[in-house]
Order: C-alpha cells, then structure tokens, then sequence
C-alpha cells in the first residue's frame, strides 16, 4: 500500500501514461513501421514521382523542378527546408563542406519557408552567410512546397532526373544523402 | 535570543536555496529540443518542499557551428513558457530526492505564419546526499569553519516530452529530447555572512535508444545517441537581512556553461550535432522562515557575441518561483 508522501507520485506517473505518443519515447521501438508505399505514383515517398512546382530563388530567379533536373549534366537534385535555426546550420553546414563538393552535377537547393517574401529570404541568407555557398535559396511564401514533400524542419528529399523521390527524411550525418546521391543514374 | 535570530537568519539564508543554485539544465526550445527540468534542492531542516516556477524564454538568434552569433529570420517572434512544477522530500538528514515535471508552450510566429503548441516536457528526478554541512556561516576562526556545504548525486531526465520521435507534424510541437540522461551532480556552496558562493558542476550521458519515426514519418530504423552534456554554474550572493526576524533579500549573479558533445547515429560520430552556451544570470529572492515562503524573481541572459557559443540559440530566461517548505 503506498504510504501518503508518495501517493501524489503515483498518481502523477497514472497521469503521464495517459499522454498521448509519451510511451514512443520512454519505450522507443525498433521495428520498422514504415507503410507500403504505391510506387510510380505521384507523390512525396521514396520511389513517387515529386510533384512538379514553381519557386522563385532569392535573385529573382523563376525555379522549376521539372526544368532543373531535365537541365542537360544534372542527375538530381536536393531540397532542404530550412527556417535559419542553429539544427538547420549545422545541417546546412555539413552539406556545405561534406557533400555538395562532391556533387557538382547536382543542384542543391534550400527552402526558406519561414521568411514569407523573396527580400526576406534574401536577407536571411545574407545574414546566416550563405550567399555564395552553392546553395539557391528559394522562398516558399505560402508553404506549399513545405506541404507537397510533408516537410518540416531539416528534411532533406533527392529527386533523380526522372522526377523519382530517392530520399525523403530528416538530416543525419550527411551519409544517407551522400549514399542516396551517389546512386543516382 | 540571538540565537534564535541567528537560527531564524540561517533558515531564511537556506530557504533562499534554490536561488543560489541556478538550474543545471538549459532549455532549447521547440526548434532544437525543447525544454529540461530543472533541479530542486531542499533546505536543511526542512523535511519537504514545494516549488512553483514559470519561465518565459525569448530567442533572439542563435550561434553557429563557428561560434558566430547570427540573427533569427525577419520578422520572427519566438518564445517558449514553462510552468515547472517540484516536489522535494527528506529521507534522512543527509539524503534527499526531488522531482521536477515542466509543461512548455511553444509559441513561434514567422512572417507566413504562426505556431503554438503545448505538451509536458522532459521530467528531472534527483537523489542527494549531502556528506558536508556549512556549519560556521557567521565567523571565520578556524581552518573548518571554511568547510562548504555539498550535495552529490545523480539525476535522471526522463523524456515524456514531446520529442521529434513522436507523432507530431512538424518541429514547433517538441517539448522534450526524446533521450533518457544520466546525470553525475556536485553542487559545493559555502556561506560567509553577509556573502555566499556557490558551484555546481554536472556531467551526464544519454542512452542510445532507436528511432524508427522523425516528425511523425515512419522511417527504415536507426540507434540515436546524443552527445555527453557537461555544465558548471558559479554564483556569488549577497544576503540582506530584513529586521531582526526570519526575513531575508539574496541578491545572486551567476556565470554558467553548458555543452554537449557529438552525438553519434549507428555508432558513428555525427558532425551535425552538439553545441555549447554561456550565459549570465543575475536572480533575487526572499525568504521568510516566518511563514517558510521563498520567491524568486532570476534572468538568464545569453551573451549576443561570437563566441560565447556554438550551434545553439540566443535566449533570454526570465523565471518568477515560489517555495514552501514544510519542517
């Protein structure tokens, strides 16, 4: 029988294991849960076709997937949301110095999703020190390209020439994307 | 009768505990890893001890991998609140336990859009023995009279918080890391009427765990482990003793550090992990043996230059608390 000092204790351990997803993290599992995922489709999985979309970079520039990877020398290309945070730098940074050397028949691209205006994204690339890093920064204003890939802050999706997602999730170490970029046809 | 004074001074000086021994942990907001508790320490004498606290974080930027301070996006406005909620209970005159349970509003507003969200943040439990008493806080006679009062123990963060491994859709939703740590705790204090100093220093380690959901996507599953995290704070106190009762004012700055080191993903060293961040914080608090009350207002300011960190963001914490204990 618990005495009465640790009663409030219990009582507040019944309450926790009633928030909801609490247990994902004091009992993580291993298993994989990924769903199936309908191939060929369009879609933002691995193996869908990305849908096509219209961004304009911070120069002004008019940016159009289908017409980047169908650019003559390009294999694929890469996406990374940002919103400028201290993750999303070191993310930015890691690619920067370990993985876009290495590829320079890919185009790589960061989405501002946060700044809302093209001058805004332009001058959180400015001020974050990414002008001139070999990354196009494009300003998705109404979040719609954020919404097409399910994304959110520090994923990271590779589309091939073909317009297949190779890759759709959160930045690690730079080895899966250079992994996934490296088999590229 | 003056030993009753000084008996009444002494209580009040240890109720004001809590604010000579800053937190340990440090928060990171939604955008990098939500909120950590904080630790409790109960006064000697007291048996029990209930403390109330609610932060208000302001960001205003952040450190890159290079230590360079950097601005957040224009036009941003990005906040975080806790209510932090501690118990503390005496076992014996030497060993204490306490546990901490926070819960966090995210409140993030961008030019396109805004976000709030709420949810408990990660749970700190300690356990304390204290092996040394500060038994000669008024005079200085002897070698002796310098022995400082310490408390050593560990402390577990328990993550039932909302951590980027949980169903959410997007980042704004954390509250927590998602990692269990284990951490070693010294906090060494010493008191030479109308002075105080204090220094905790803590090293803790997080438990690999797997991951096979980011931000609510199942993903092909992977081992996680973030990086030891080590900190010290230094404070320096001024008491002020309010008429000849129980009552007193503790003025305390302080300077801390915290860090982390690289995490690791299938045993790997991750680069694109870690971080580090000083900050100084000044606190005032009052206390009343009368009525065994304590307030306290405190700020953790972090230092907007290059340098004073890396990979991490520039926040401002403001904290109103309150404690009662019981005898």
């Amino acid at each position: 029988m618990a005495s009465v000092k640790t009663r409030p204790l219990w009582v507040l351990l019944f309450l926790m294991a009633g928030c909801g997803g609490m247990m994902d993290d004091i009992a993580p599992s291993g298993a994989d849960k990924r769903p199936a995922v309908t191939c060929g489709i369009t879609g933002p999985d691995v193996c869908q076709i990305a849908t096509d979309f219209t961004l304009t970079d911070t120069l002004g520039n008019i940016v159009t997937l289908s017409s980047v990877i169908s650019s003559p020398g390009v294999r694929g290309t890469v996406i990374y949301f940002t919103m400028w945070c201290p993750v999303c730098d070191m993310h930015m940074s890691n690619m920067r110095s370990t993985v876009l050397p290495n590829y320079p028949d890919v185009r790589f691209f960061l989405v501002d999703y946060v700044s809302g205006s093209v001058v805004n994204a332009r001058n959180a690339e400015l001020s974050n020190g990414y002008a001139g890093s070999g990354f196009t920064v494009l300003a998705d204003t109404t979040l719609a390209v954020l919404d097409l890939f399910h994304g959110t802050m520090g994923t990271t999706v590779v589309i091939d020439r073909a317009g297949i997602v190779r890759l759709n999730e959160d930045y690690k170490d730079g080895a899966r994307l250079r992994a996934s970029l490296s088999a590229l046809p | 009768m003056n030993k009753r004074i000084n008996r009444s001074r002494i209580l009040a000086v240890l109720l004001a505990g809590a604010a000579l021994f800053p937190p340990l942990s440090v928060h990171a907001g939604s955008c990098c890893g939500g909120a950590g508790g904080t630790g409790l320490v109960l006064p000697k004498f007291y048996s029990a001890m209930v403390d109330v606290s609610s932060d208000i974080e302001i960001y205003n930027g952040y450190w890159d991998q290079r230590g360079i301070h950097r601005a957040d996006p224009p036009g941003s406005d990005l906040q975080q609140y806790r209510l932090n909620l501690g118990y503390g209970q005496r076992f014996s005159p030497r060993w204490q336990a306490s546990i901490v349970v926070p819960y966090v509003w995210n409140d993030n507003a961008y030019n396109n859009f805004s976000s709030r969200t709420d949810g408990l943040g990660d749970i700190t439990m300690n356990l304390w023995y204290e092996p040394f008493d500060d038994e000669s806080a008024w005079k200085v006679r002897n070698l002796k009279d310098m022995t400082p009062s310490v408390l050593i123990g560990p402390s577990l963060l328990v993550p039932t918080g909302i951590s980027p491994y949980d169903e959410v859709t997007s980042s704004f939703d954390v509250t927590g890391r998602g990692f269990y740590r284990v951490d070693g705790n010294v906090m060494i204090a010493k008191t030479i009427h109308p002075w105080t100093a204090s220094l905790s220093l803590s090293y803790g380690a997080y438990v690999e765990r797997s991951v096979n959901r980011e931000y609510g996507n199942y993903v092909e599953p992977y081992r996680r482990k973030l990086g030891d995290r080590s900190s010290a704070v230094l404070s320096i106190g001024y008491i002020y003793y309010l008429g000849t009762g129980g009552d007193a004012l503790t003025g305390t700055a302080s300077l801390s550090q915290i860090s982390e080191a690289e995490g690791t993903i299938e045993g790997v060293s991750d680069p694109s992990s870690g971080f580090k961040k000083t900050s100084a914080g000044g606190s005032l608090a009052y206390s009343s043996t009368d009525h065994d009350w304590s307030v306290r207002v405190s700020m953790s300011h972090a230092i907007l230059l290059d340098g004073w960190g890396s990979n991490f963001p520039t926040t401002d914490i403001y904290t109103l608390g309150v404690s009662y204990g019981f005898r």
